[in-house]
């Protein structure tokens, strides 16, 4: 993918935000996510942890750190709204997959949910399915002491539902060893995605380990109720 | 004969996913990827229950709840909506519309199958 810059830095001249202004209002469904002004950029951002996802209509730019999870970018062309997930699929160890196969694993029906949230935020805003753009990133080999490779399957889940939607890829930067820092601006659609050296972030790969054993102790599945 | 039911939803992967879970239970599905399309469905045929999505373009679950209750074959039809929306706002307006029920996303295949036999 190329590395654009929406926002220019200056030289080596650092500006902080201006003290009048104040982040883009945020939809009510995001109030959680932390939002800071980023120096690099000149611009607010939105900073997404694992399991988080954004959506944004204003001129902001969202952040993330991706190891082995993967991240889909995905925007109306037409409107310029978009957003970004940051999701990996929990392993099936403890969630019986033999009883429903691949088609209906504990693991599919949770990535499932973790696409179509963020697609539905943005279909609600007044984009259209036909018009959505996607890029992806992630899936990096970062867990790296563990039996299954967590990143390609991953990478094979999003890849297979971007087809089965009949999605279009624009851009993509998936595997390999390392972890990413992914921007977007779902405005505009410019990514940039920095990889650094696999063993620089020990934190990196103790939130994706605590993220996977927090999607492996409790059942995926929603609530029922019969009125 | 095997009861049929409807999976109204506008992602493919959902349906695969719902389609799939019926049919392990011996069910018969008939798919819909939005409200018009399952509602014209139903104007001719019969089916014997109907799980569908709430956001879709052309026609959302929620009017298309109302418009089935409305015809008389599907005055009495379990309807189940299956969604990732879990506002109280949004349950009561299904509820208003005459659903039989409602289901968060991501729905579990076992819960799913017992509460069809409860509903049919």
């Amino acid at each position: 993918m190329s590395s654009h810059r929406k926002y220019p830095s200056h030289s080596r001249q650092v500006r902080s935000a201006p003290d009048s202004s104040m982040p883009p209002p945020t939809l009510s469904q995001f109030e959680h996510v932390s939002r800071y002004w980023d120096n690099e950029h000149q611009c607010f951002a939105a900073r997404l942890l694992p399991g988080e996802y954004y959506v944004t209509t204003a001129q902001e730019m969202i952040a993330t750190v991706l190891g082995s999870c993967v991240s889909a970018c995905i925007r109306d062309t037409r409107i310029g709204v978009g957003g970004m997930n940051h999701f990996m699929l929990p392993l099936d160890a403890s969630q019986g997959t033999s009883a429903w196969g691949e088609a209906a694993s504990a693991a599919t029906r949770y990535g499932n949910v973790a696409m179509e949230r963020l697609i539905n935020d943005i279909l609600k805003l007044g984009g259209r399915r036909e018009n959505l753009e996607i890029k992806l990133a992630g899936g990096g080999r970062v867990l790296a002491a563990m039996s299954t490779d967590v990143g390609a399957r991953n990478i094979d889940f999003v890849r297979q539902y971007v087809r089965d939607e009949g999605f279009k890829v624009t851009g993509e930067d998936l595997g390999d060893i390392f972890p990413r820092k992914v921007v977007y601006f779902p405005d505009t659609g410019k990514i940039r995605v920095k990889r650094f050296s696999a063993a620089t972030d020990r934190s990196l790969e103790d939130r994706e380990r605590k993220y996977l054993s927090e999607l492996d102790s409790k059942p995926i599945g929603g609530d029922v109720e019969l009125f | 004969m095997a009861r049929m039911i409807m999976t109204v939803d506008d992602s493919t992967s959902m349906r695969q996913m719902v389609k799939a879970t019926l049919q392990s239970a011996g069910y018969g599905v008939v798919e819909a990827a939005d409200g018009q399309e399952a509602l014209d469905y139903a104007r001719e045929n019969a089916v014997d229950l109907v799980i569908t999505d709430v956001n879709m373009p052309h026609m959302d679950g929620i009017t298309l709840v109302s418009e089935l209750r409305a015809l008389p074959t599907y005055r009495l039809t379990p309807l189940l909506l299956l969604t990732t929306e879990s506002s109280m706002e949004k349950k009561m307006e299904g509820k208003k519309a005459g659903a039989t029920g409602w289901i968060v996303k991501p729905f579990n295949p076992t819960q799913l199958l017992a509460t069809l036999a409860r509903v049919l």
